[in-house]
């Protein structure tokens, strides 16, 4: 007997319930840097994306979010640091056919028709032929392309070439897909499509390692986000905690003097009085409510007391450019 | 293995569609076709004596040394154009990440495409150099004493020049790689000419710099070696040594050792440069 085994029965010699594994996550970035000559590109990122999270990955441009994509999937080689998919190292190969990818600049081989670049993609993911011929047609209609598979890419619009790369990075059903700007040459209706997508992949338990600009798609989607600028992890977290992080509220009054803002600033900080309308940043929503008894007690009239979500944008802009990190 | 067939299979459907082996293959038919004409039409001026016999024989040999050599130039240069972008521009074109995303080990991906390229280049070769001394045999009835080694030597220095340009796109971008190979290719058949007039001129300084240079591309001194089975003796004797295109001497063995190693050495060269690239 092993001595894991003898140590999973208790001291009255009864067989205690073996905890189950706990599943090795998606992603596992620690500490880890890229340097490019004098240029650091990732530095020291450490990053966690649990298996079934749809995970946004968010940045301003040079922030180092694709070199740690590239990372993920081996095409870089980090400086320094850990860098695992699933456990294991992640420029292992055989990791990597549990990873379906779509890249920023979605360029394939246009002299191939969209079903014949489905089906080098599948040989390469390892699927028998009879998995490719049922797959490539499933997979086609899933993106929107269904009755085009016939037609050569280079024939595709831009927004078709980003489809037939959604197609070829869910192909072979992997268990986590990593999607660079997967909606940046998609009209509004493509969006939605790839929206319906990523919330189908995550019902299907596959994990989704989104990478995107457009922080309302995020916030459409994403279970949890990482902001990272200069290569680092500036916040990261449940959206709903980051977007609720801290709480604002918008107050309509009667009128508007110095007395009432002395008032309320000692609530919180004001953020814009605009005539009647004031609006207040507050520790707590607790705060908020003490806010509104000053305010009446004060002989002000209170018509509205609105609490405001902060937008992601307003969060990401706070980060990035304010340095609030 | 399979990865590694499923990447030749690829690249041979790639250089089908994008036309360049059709285009290869209509230059080296058009080729062929002129050489029939212009082999009948100096053939028959040049030589009264019965087919078959001596002095026909060693005009006949001459032609179809130079048809041959043509169709060494012609396949080098498929060789070069055919893998200059190999790596290189499927990284600028960005086509690269998806493919190497996959459960792929880019030695694989190397190795696929070089087997892609000696296939292709084998089969170029084999069916110019066939055509051309069917030619030679229904116009002047001129047998090569040695086809199928001449042939292999052939397919041998394509072979070896689409290993160094796919080397070079391992390393270089496609325009630095085309640049630097063809120069390469120049430089080699310059080499061949030094070697031969230090030959002619008893120049040793200069025989040995054809020989150094030969040494590190010796596509020229292949093509050297493989038309000593072209030719019959009484035709090399014929030539004598002032041709550009004829052999100087005959190929030691270790120069033919050398000559297959070379292409293996840069396609592990080519791996080995490749593995830890970032993309």
């Amino acid at each position: 007997m092993s001595p894991t085994a003898s140590a999973s029965y208790s001291a009255a010699g009864v067989r205690a319930p073996t905890p189950a594994p706990v599943p090795a996550p998606a992603i596992q970035t620690i500490n880890l840097r890229k340097v490019y000559g004098r240029k650091v590109a990732v530095d020291g990122l450490s990053l966690t994306v649990q298996p079934g999270e749809v995970f946004g990955f968010l940045g301003p441009n040079g922030a180092g979010k694709t070199t740690t994509v590239k990372i993920l999937l081996g095409l870089v080689r980090p400086t320094d640091g850990i860098a695992r998919v699933f456990g294991a190292p992640a420029d292992d190969p055989a990791t990597r056919r549990r990873i379906g990818y779509l890249p920023e600049h979605f360029r394939f081989h246009d002299w191939l028709t969209g079903h014949d670049l489905l089906d080098f993609h599948g040989r390469l993911a390892g699927l028998p032929a009879q998995q490719r011929r049922e797959r490539i047609p499933i997979v086609l209609e899933r993106v929107g392309l269904a009755g085009r598979g016939g037609d050569r890419v280079r024939g595709y619009s831009k927004g078709m070439t980003q489809r037939v790369g959604l197609a070829q990075a869910i192909l072979h059903r992997p268990d986590l897909v990593l999607l660079d700007e997967p909606t940046s040459a998609l009209d509004p209706i493509g969006r939605r499509e790839v929206r319906d997508l990523i919330r189908g992949l995550r019902d299907e338990g596959v994990t989704v390692f989104l990478n995107s600009h457009l922080l309302g798609e995020v916030e459409l989607v994403c279970d949890r986000v990482a902001i990272v600028d200069h290569g680092r992890v500036v916040r990261a977290g449940r959206l709903t905690d980051l977007i609720d992080e801290v709480p604002r509220v918008r107050l309509t009054l009667d009128r508007v003097d110095g007395d009432l803002l002395a008032a309320i600033g000692r609530h919180g900080a004001i953020l814009d009085v605009a005539e009647t309308v004031v609006t207040v940043e507050v520790r707590d929503l607790d705060a908020a409510a003490r806010l509104a008894e000053t305010v009446v007690r004060s002989g002000y009239q209170l018509f509205g007391l609105v609490p405001l979500q902060r937008s992601l944008e307003e969060v990401f802009v706070g980060l990035v450019e304010g340095g609030e990190a | 293995m399979t990865n590694v067939l499923t990447i030749a299979r690829f690249t041979i459907h790639e250089a089908l569609s994008r036309r360049l082996v059709l285009a290869g293959l209509l230059i080296g038919l058009a080729f062929v076709g002129l050489f029939a004409l212009g082999f009948s039409f100096v053939y028959d001026r040049s030589v009264e004596a019965p087919r078959g016999t001596f002095l026909p024989n060693v005009v006949a040999a001459n032609l179809t040394v130079l048809g041959l050599y043509a169709v060494s130039f012609l396949s080098g240069f498929l060789a070069l154009f055919v893998a200059v972008g190999s790596v290189s521009g499927e990284i600028d074109s960005g086509t690269l990440h998806a493919v190497l995303a996959r459960p792929l080990q880019r030695a694989e991906f190397i190795v696929g495409r070089w087997l892609a390229y000696v296939g292709l280049m084998s089969g170029y070769v084999a069916l110019m150099a066939g055509l051309l001394l069917l030619v030679a045999y229904v116009v002047a009835e001129y047998a090569a004493p040695e086809p199928l080694p001449a042939i292999a030597l052939m397919m041998l220095g394509a072979i070896l020049l689409a290993t160094l340009s796919l080397f070079g796109s391992t390393v270089l971008s496609t325009l630095a790689n085309g640049v630097v190979v063809f120069t390469l290719f120049a430089l080699a058949w310059l080499a061949g000419v030094i070697e031969l007039l230090g030959t002619v001129l008893s120049n040793d300084g200069m025989r040995n710099v054809g020989i150094a240079v030969s040494l590190l591309i010796p596509s020229d001194a292949i093509w050297r070696a493989a038309s000593q089975y072209i030719l019959s003796s009484a035709s090399v004797a014929a030539l004598g040594p002032a041709s550009l295109v004829a052999p100087t001497a005959p190929p030691s063995p270790l120069f033919v050792v050398w000559a297959v190693l070379h292409p293996l050495v840069f396609l592990g060269l080519s791996v080995l440069a490749f593995a830890h690239r970032d993309l």
